[in-house]
């Protein structure tokens, strides 16, 4: 069996890395002592992986790993002991257990809800929001393995609104295409007319799949 | 701190390389409440975080002021120079990881020194923290500035900027000097009065209680104290009996990865081998063990706490800790349900390790280090390094029969009496390693032999039998680099070395006297910190402040002092007395080797001490 655990980072751990966050899930599991997997080979570490890895800077408020288990847990046993081992500012919200042969969190993930609250000039972004959305397309230069490569952000923005003075979007999250929020706030900052991308903080709210079915129900 | 700089903190981390330094909250970590009657205490570290939290005494220190009811222990670590420059430029001032507290609002600020070039971090640190440098310009509402560990043994080059010294153990000694500054600072004591009073303390020193002169030539001539307070001999810290002192059973565990990610178990302190060019060897004597049994509970309760995967039993000689079969085994017999590895770093190579080796390959097959430090016999001999060909044959024989496929090799170059011989030699080292590999079963060993040779230019210490010699000027080392560079062009053979520069600025450091505090303040002045870090090292800044200061670097480095010269340590009693270091000096000289004291007492000193040592 595995485990589909939701868990959030908030506060400074927004400032850790990817592979920090793995170690420190890998650490906090060993010191629950739940009885997690093993990999094989001579430096054995714990099975587990992260849906998505989470940019340095952000909080990430329902993010979603999986965790391989033997024996027999209870749910709620597994959010218990691992949030008694985690340190305050990553918390454990959930766990699902599902059968090993269920997709990965990884391969089913599609999208991802951000809250985005621009530092400067707010309004002026929020009025060119509509427009921005009427368009067709928005071209986009991206970083690829190759160089920068033009992409179209338009079908990767699935949604976008303003609510209480900061903006949410849905955004493509995915192997097959995924819209980073600076490029949606670089685009948004052009469609505005502002001379720089204006700078932003960015929380991302939730995880969902390529249907929009939050990923951890999936 | 005020809103305005806190909001300054985080958009400088949004902003910085690697803000995971900055941001605390480690598990494990504590956060004290703080009241007026607390006495709040900084540990700063004068070099990167990650350097920082791999060091063990930094952790046990930690541990050990926030056990106390009436105390509470913050890290301040430097920040790289990004994040320097980026709180100057906010006016932020250096924080505290846990609590963000401006390093000027602690009572106490203490450093630990394990390496001299570090010493303009402190000066970099100081004035981030907004506490004036110079000792002599802190108000009486500063905080009391301590330094302690290895390099706090020669105290003078950095006198001027530090309130009080810790020469020795300081599990007991900090405890006693940090009660005893807050109960003066609450009852409104004095500067002066807080300095007199931590002389009566074992182990302190208080330099601006003393004064020194010198020669015409530069030479010290005299050596006082200027208060009745003051002893003129200051002998060091000892703790006897480690078992008796408290360990920490839990330590924080960094977010980011660090130079030593792991547990670390102090088996021991202090080394009976008198290798002659090592200064630790000399400080942390007399050997005194930690119990098995104790060690065995205290990595239990570790690695329960930390959930790390990997533990290391540390000393200055592993290899000689008198249980470490019973001990590793015990650990092994823990540790393979889950999956802990276990690292034995720094083993000697004579050491009877085969044993050890077997199980502990069980776990995790990592590479073998060695540190022969010389490459023929004479040398060796010289520098009572007491391995000969074939320990290493030996060792390196077992570890590739186990299937370790990688060899660490350390050597020092530029040691006394070294000729040219000496270092084509470190080809031989490697051509016989490599013949060894050939000869182990195919089945047996590893794939693909790789060795790693690394020489570190030597560098003189104080309290070694070594402390008269003059380092080779820069043109020999050099000479020497390009030799070695040569002599190692060897298929799998890797070879490194450190910059020659560096190492003689870490000469005249080492062995400096109370006037080189000015170039150190007027190297800082120019812009130099992070000295220890190859990209921030400016050896032009460096030369330009001797310059200023008219002090000339050949005078400390590749100078030879004579027997009776006074040195500027030479108040310091760290156990092992001068002319123990002269005898030794002068049989390495004539190529003798001092056996290892454990067979037989050869008067270094530490007897002086009662019931310091154990050995016979």
């Amino acid at each position: 069996m595995k485990m589909f655990v939701v868990y959030s980072v908030t506060g400074r751990l927004r400032y850790i890395g990817h592979l920090d966050l793995m170690r420190a899930m890998q650490r906090a599991l060993r010191r629950s002592g739940l009885p997690v997997r093993y990999s094989q080979g001579y430096n054995p570490h714990i099975l587990l992986s992260l849906a998505a890895p989470l940019p340095v800077g952000m909080e990430g408020l329902r993010e979603v790993m999986e965790v391989p288990f033997e024996g027999s847990v209870s749910e709620s046993e597994f959010v218990a002991r691992l949030n008694a081992a985690l340190p305050p500012l990553i918390r454990c919200l959930g766990a699902r257990a599902v059968d090993d042969s269920h997709p990965a969190p990884m391969a089913l993930l599609g999208a991802a809800v951000y809250r985005v609250e621009p530092q400067e000039s707010a309004g002026q972004l929020f009025e060119a929001l509509p427009a921005m959305l009427s368009r067709d397309s928005l071209p986009a230069l991206k970083k690829s393995k190759r160089g920068m490569v033009e992409v179209d952000l338009r079908p990767l923005i699935y949604n976008a609104f303003v609510r209480d003075g900061s903006l949410k979007a849905l955004l493509a999250l995915a192997e097959a295409g995924t819209c980073k929020p600076e490029l949606f706030m670089k685009a948004l900052s052009e469609q505005a007319g502002l001379e720089a991308p204006a700078p932003f903080r960015c929380v991302r709210e939730a995880l969902y799949t390529a249907s929009f079915a939050p990923l951890e129900e999936a | 701190m005020e809103e305005r700089q806190l909001a300054a903190i985080d958009r400088l981390l949004e902003a910085v390389e690697k803000p995971a330094r900055y941001i605390g909250g480690e598990i494990n970590t504590a956060i004290k409440p703080r009241v007026k009657e607390t006495a709040a205490f900084a540990f700063c570290f004068p070099d990167s975080y990650e350097v920082a939290m791999s060091h063990l005494g930094m952790k046990l220190l930690y541990y050990i002021i926030n056990r106390e009811p009436d105390m509470l222990c913050e890290r301040v670590i430097m920040p790289w120079v990004d994040m320097a420059d980026g709180l100057r430029r906010e006016g932020v001032p250096l924080f505290s990881l846990e609590t963000r507290t401006a390093l000027r609002d602690f009572d106490i600020v203490g450093f630990t020194l394990q390496y001299e070039m570090s010493f303009t971090n402190i000066l970099e640190m100081l004035d981030l923290g907004g506490v004036p440098p110079l000792s002599s310009r802190r108000a009486e509402e500063d905080p009391i500035v301590l330094v302690g560990g290895p390099c706090a043994f020669n105290p003078e080059p950095i006198a001027p900027f530090i309130d009080c010294f810790l020469l020795g153990d300081g599990e007991t000694a900090v405890v006693e000097m940090t009660r005893l500054i807050k109960s003066m600072r609450l009852a409104g004591r004095p500067r002066r009065e807080i300095l007199e009073a931590l002389c009566g303390i074992e182990g302190c020193y208080v330099p601006s209680l003393y004064e020194a002169q010198y020669r015409e030539d530069g030479r010290l001539s005299a050596f006082r104290p200027l208060s009745a307070a003051a002893p003129a001999t200051v002998r060091k810290r000892l703790e006897p009996d480690l078992d008796a002192l408290p360990y920490p059973d839990e330590i924080p565990v960094p977010y980011t990865e660090i130079v030593h990610d792991r547990v670390a178990l102090e088996v021991m302190r202090g080394c009976t081998r008198g290798c002659r060019f090592c200064q630790a060897g000399i400080l942390y004597r007399p050997v005194r063990e930690r119990s098995p049994e104790n060690l065995l509970r205290l990595a239990e309760k570790l690695i329960a706490a930390t959930g790390y995967e990997e533990m290391s039993l540390s000393s200055l000689s592993t290899g000689d800790y008198g249980h470490l079969v019973e001990l590793v085994s015990g650990l092994m017999e823990r540790f393979v349900k889950s999956r802990v590895s276990l690292s034995l770093p720094s083993m000697r190579v004579d050491s009877d390790v085969k044993e050890a080796l077997s199980q502990v390959s069980e776990v995790r097959k990592s590479g073998l280090t060695l540190a022969p430090e010389a490459a023929t016999q004479r040398l060796r001999d010289v520098i009572n390094k007491g391995i000969t060909e074939q320990d290493i044959s030996r060792s390196v024989s077992d570890a590739f029969e186990n299937g370790w496929s990688s060899v660490k090799l350390y050597f020092m170059n530029s040691l006394p009496t070294e000729t040219d011989v000496d270092l084509q030699a470190f080809g031989d080292i490697c051509r016989l390693i490599i013949d060894r590999f050939r000869q182990t079963p195919r089945e047996k060993r590893g794939k693909g032999l790789s060795i790693s040779l690394s020489s570190s230019t030597f560098v003189p210490k104080p309290f070694t039998p070594f402390q008269w010699d003059a380092q080779d000027d820069m043109d020999t080392i050099r000479r020497k680099h390009a030799l070695l560079r040569e002599t190692l062009r060897i298929k799998g053979v890797s070879f490194s070395w450190n910059d020659a520069e560096l190492s003689r600025m870490e000469a005249c450091v080492s062995r400096g006297d109370r006037r080189l505090a000015q170039v150190i303040l007027r190297a800082w002045q120019l812009g130099c910190r992070m000295d220890g870090w190859r990209e921030h090292f400016r050896y032009d800044l460096w030369m330009q402040a001797f310059e200023e200061c008219g002090l000339d670097p050949d005078f400390y480095a590749s100078r030879e002092r004579d027997r009776d010269e006074l040195m500027p340590w030479d108040f310091i009693d760290c156990g092992v007395t001068k002319a123990y270091l002269w005898r030794e000096r002068e049989r390495a000289l004539r190529g003798e080797t001092t056996p290892d004291c454990r067979g037989g007492c050869e008067g270094c000193g530490l007897k002086r001490f009662p019931g310091a040592c154990a050995l016979a």
